[in-house]
């Protein structure tokens, strides 16, 4: 599959997108990071590179929640960006994504949420200063120009957004293309590694659900899935 | 305009409601959901308040801090207007509507955390996220179903009750039994967590296949467990994950 900078401008605006939904306008969860991984795996080729990024980022992210004035870690950065870069890696090496790749970008790219985080924080400052500006407005009388100070707010998001996805989809490009010169070992290494991340992110789930007996429910869950694989496996021989 | 002592039209209630979903674009830790108030209210204020001085005593009433769950605050929004309709006409003082948003924020706020943040949110997302290996795609979508079916529901009708009842409001919110409700939703996003972790190892362990593969499967079950402990001992996430990552990388780099 040919990739260029179409795929980074369409990373960087689907990154932008689910940003503004995550916090300046409806919060449809859009920005959860199963349905925003989807979405930049969708538009970038790479659907299973999305799916299996966003569910496990999903899991990972579960228990987080803007409670109050607490900002939380951004995890729909932390999964558009991850999943921009993991896809154009895959893209890069001219085949699906895999979960060698997949382990690489979350190792690379999860810290995200932190510097989504810090941005965040930046924006609320910018914020501020324009709320002060509304009241000045509204005591000068200039009541229209007060009021729509509040969609001057929606801007930056959407500016550092999609630079942010943006430079997540060129980074993944350019890693791509040394990916074939990793040793075979280091794949499979790469490679276990990914449903071992997912298995702390579900623990981190259970952990997160703030459910009463959540080990228990965990345990019901997992031995559900587990006797039912099981039954399918000797079902089918 | 709106002659004084008459209530608002439907389209302007709409109009408010529809610019209340960007109740947080301008979020600051000053004045936190003023801004996105003054917006939502505007439209009605316009029609309500036809003496430009009467209009920015309105608007400034409403610059003060706010902050609540931004869906729940539909409730507050419509009581805004339920009041600032009985203001315009003569029939209440002006501190009654800055009462009511003080007295309900708060409280509303911990209501809408702890059902749509807390629970909704976390149940819906372990459980499509479990989906995801037998739904593909479609699990994203059920994802944003079974979620907006409940939030914009719940939204559109506490703003209807905001607009109906005024204070009343918490009685009718209290009938709601949100608390309990999403007790269950919280088990429903632990159990799903569980079977993501129980299929994620299988499947990969199967797609390893041989002595390898059983290894992997019983490996992550382990190490699933054990995060689980580390974690609610408030190890952190990101160091546990690392490092599962490098114990999982090197055993399968050897194998």
């Amino acid at each position: 599959m040919h990739v260029g900078w179409g795929h980074v401008a369409l990373a960087g605006a689907w990154g932008a997108l689910v940003s503004l939904e995550r916090r300046a306008f409806l919060q449809a969860m859009f920005s959860r990071p199963l349905v925003a991984a989807t979405g930049m795996g969708l538009l970038l080729g790479q659907l299973q590179t999305g799916l299996y990024l966003g569910m496990i980022l999903e899991l990972f992210y579960l228990g987080t929640a803007s409670l109050g004035a607490a900002l939380p870690e951004n995890d729909t950065l932390a999964a558009s960006g991850t999943t921009a870069a993991a896809a154009m890696m895959a893209s890069q090496t001219g085949g699906g994504g895999t979960p060698a790749i997949w382990s690489l970008s979350l190792l690379l790219f999860a810290g995200l949420g932190l510097l989504g985080r810090a941005v965040d924080h930046k924006v609320e400052a910018h914020a501020a200063v324009l709320s002060a500006h509304g009241l000045e407005l509204a005591e000068h009388g200039e009541l229209e120009r007060a009021v729509r100070q509040n969609l001057w707010g929606i801007w930056p998001y959407a500016v550092v957004y999609f630079v942010l996805n943006a430079a997540c989809a060129g980074l993944g490009l350019w890693i791509g293309s040394f990916l074939a010169d990793l040793p075979l070992v280091a794949l499979r290494g790469l490679a276990w590694a990914f449903p071992a991340m997912a298995s702390v992110a579900a623990a981190t789930a259970a952990q997160g659900s703030h459910a009463r007996n959540a080990a228990l429910w965990a345990v019901v869950g997992g031995a559900l899935m587990t006797g039912g694989t099981l039954v399918l496996a000797w079902v089918q021989g | 305009m709106i002659a004084p002592g008459t209530h608002l039209p439907r389209s302007v209630k709409v109009r408010v409601f529809l610019r209340s979903l960007l109740l947080q674009a301008s979020w600051n830790p000053r004045g936190m959901q003023n801004l996105g108030l003054v917006y939502a209210l505007y439209p009605a204020l316009e029609g309500l308040y036809p003496d430009p001085q009467a209009r920015r005593a309105a608007v400034q009433r409403h610059l003060t801090f706010f902050n609540t769950h931004p869906y729940v605050a539909a409730a507050i929004v419509g009581g805004v207007l339920y009041h600032e309709e009985r203001i315009a006409a003569g029939e209440e003082d002006a501190r009654r509507v800055t009462e009511f948003k003080s007295a309900l924020m708060g409280p509303l706020a911990a209501l809408g955390d702890g059902f749509f943040w807390l629970s909704l949110r976390p149940a819906a997302g372990a459980f499509c996220a479990a989906l995801v290996p037998f739904l593909g795609a479609w699990a994203a979508v059920l994802f944003l179903v079974l979620y907006n079916v409940v939030h914009l529901t719940l939204r559109a009708q506490l703003f209807r009750m905001g607009l109906q009842l005024g204070d009343r409001l918490v009685e009718a919110v209290a009938r709601a039994r949100l608390p309990s409700r999403g007790a269950r939703l919280r088990a429903v996003a632990a159990a799903s967590a569980g079977a993501a972790a129980a299929y994620l190892a299988f499947a990969f362990g199967a797609q390893q296949g041989g002595v390898g593969g059983w290894l992997m499967a019983g490996g992550c079950l382990a190490l699933g467990a054990l995060s689980y402990v580390l974690v609610a001992r408030k190890v952190p996430t990101a160091a546990l994950t690392v490092l599962a990552a490098l114990l999982a990388g090197c055993l399968g780099a050897w194998l």
